[in-house]
């Protein structure tokens, strides 16, 4: 007996897992960036890198991002707002996979 | 109570240097990525990698009830399946991983194993000995939907994190965040890959264990098999790591952190979903699915047919070559104890070939990396030239405007 309710069972539950936890971190991304905090990643922080911006290009990306957050058209109030926001992302999108890990440990719930 | 005969000892021994070389070949599958958009430093990676794994096979034990309780049908009502059996299967699915990985196929160590043992039981016994049903069900169509699966999802993740972090009116869209983010998702990878692949080695013992007598048909496996074969692929994790390393920088694919966050997530979803049902797929290309679909998420990507075709048609031949291997040491085996001497000889000197192959510091990417690299380039990504780019830019100005 082949069981395809099985197969739709992993499909589904994966796709949501899948979506919910890269749209929450998106989102927060995206919030971040809204609210005026850009998340630049510093090439000293990641040696291990194959791509590894040089210094005058992290140089440039950085002036790019101070002009744009100066350049931000919301209030300062508007502005944590949506880095607080952002943040929540991050803590839900955490727990979302908390979560799943969670569910199929079975030894955690019953 | 039976003695603990030498053969279950063998087996035993034999199934724990399997699930070593697992981890060692598999440390890519969860770490290549991120070390390579250099979200995490190739020795933290490796490590955490080494420890996620070893947790993850504590977490459930659903696959190695597959594989000690299903696949091949033993007990009373059943065939008996005898620890020789299961040593020739061993000897098979090593011997095969061994010649694929040396030719640089891409392969599944998780499908060796079940040929092996398939074509052992075969052998040994007869078609009656295999549960084929099972096999069908649990094995054979898990390995052709799970990949699809992952990979779907993996372009759905990849198109939704790049429509949610859009680019407007030329202000930096933040997407370098996604580096942090691989650190989670890599590690949830490395976890996952704990609950399947460990599982596997873990059914084997097991099902030697109710060959032997020694434990109850349809028990789970008992608390010392579990910490074994946790230790042995972490181990193998950790020795196959500093491999990976010396490989950096000889020919990876582009992954951009947007795409190898979608990716990992959809691997590490997949597979805890299937482990967690008790389907034992095969981890290496759970992985390779989620890489070409997240590369097809991308702008301006075209799949590279022929690339797909060779890896697809070495992850067909895996079962099938790997029962032939099982079967013939299986033949070997009804020889009597030499034939179990002829096996282990040839088991032991595979093993020694694969350490001193290994040990030596000629890596080239198509020894280590292979599988989920040559999955990373059947996409092809054509760069948006910057002329159409800045073009983009100014209609989207104006739109907003």
């Amino acid at each position: 007996m082949i069981d395809w309710f099985a197969f739709g069972i992993v499909a589904g539950a994966s796709l949501v897992a899948a979506m919910v936890v890269v749209g929450l971190y998106s989102l927060g991304l995206r919030l971040l960036t809204t609210g005026g905090r850009i998340p630049l990643v510093d090439p000293a922080e990641f040696t291990g890198a194959i791509t590894v911006l040089t210094r005058k290009r992290a140089a440039k990306a950085a002036k790019r991002t101070r002009k744009a957050a100066a350049a931000n058209p919301l209030t300062d109030r508007q502005k944590r707002a949506a880095i607080g926001a952002g943040y929540a992302c991050f803590v839900l999108c955490a727990c979302a996979g908390l979560y799943g890990v969670y569910l199929v440990v079975p030894a955690l719930h019953g | 109570m039976p003695d603990l005969s030498l053969i279950v000892v063998l087996v035993i021994a034999l199934a724990l240097v399997f699930d070593f070389t697992n981890g060692f070949h598999d440390t890519a599958n969860a770490m290549a990525t991120p070390i390579a958009t250099g979200a995490m430093k190739p020795k933290v990676a490796v490590g955490v990698a080494a420890l996620l794994n070893l947790v993850g096979a504590f977490l459930s034990t659903e696959v190695a009830r597959t594989i000690s309780g299903g696949i091949i049908a033993e007990g009373e009502n059943g065939v008996l399946i005898t620890p020789e059996l299961i040593f020739a299967g061993l000897i098979g699915a090593t011997v095969w991983n061994l010649i694929t990985w040396l030719r640089g196929l891409p392969s599944s160590s998780s499908h060796a194993l079940f040929g092996g043992l398939i074509g052992a039981a075969i052998i040994g016994i007869g078609t009656n000995a295999v549960d084929f049903t099972v096999v069908g069900a649990k094995v054979v169509l898990p390995a052709l939907i799970a990949p699809l699966i992952a990979g779907v999802i993996a372009l759905l993740a990849t198109k939704l994190a790049y429509a949610i972090t859009r680019r407007e009116a030329g202000r930096p869209d933040g997407r370098g965040g996604f580096r942090s983010a691989q650190i989670f998702s890599s590690s949830l990878v490395a976890l996952a890959h704990g609950t399947n692949d460990a599982q596997k080695t873990m059914g084997v013992i097991t099902l030697t264990l109710i060959a032997g007598g020694f434990q109850a048909v349809g028990s789970g496996p008992a608390f010392w098999v579990i910490a074994v074969c946790a230790l042995a692929i972490a181990l193998g994790t950790y020795t196959g790591g500093w491999r990976i390393i010396r490989t950096m920088g000889t020919g990876l694919t582009e992954v951009k952190p947007a795409q190898g966050f979608a990716a990992e997530t959809s691997t590490a979803a997949t597979i805890l979903a299937s482990s967690h049902l008790g389907f034992a797929l095969s981890t290496t290309q759970v992985a390779s699915g989620s890489v070409i679909g997240s590369g097809l998420g991308r702008r301006g990507a075209t799949v590279r047919w022929g690339m797909a075709g060779r890896i697809s048609l070495g992850w067909m031949l895996t079962l099938p070559a790997s029962a032939i291997m099982g079967a013939f040491a299986a033949g070997l085996t009804t020889l009597g104890p030499i034939g179990i001497v002829l096996d282990a000889l040839i088991g032991g000197l595979v093993i020694v070939v694969l350490f001193r192959w290994s040990r030596r510091n000629r890596v080239t990417h198509n020894t280590m990396l292979n599988d989920i690299d040559d999955a990373g380039r059947v996409v092809k990504i054509t760069k948006t030239p910057r002329r159409q780019k800045r073009a983009d830019r100014k209609t989207r100005k104006e739109m907003a405007l």
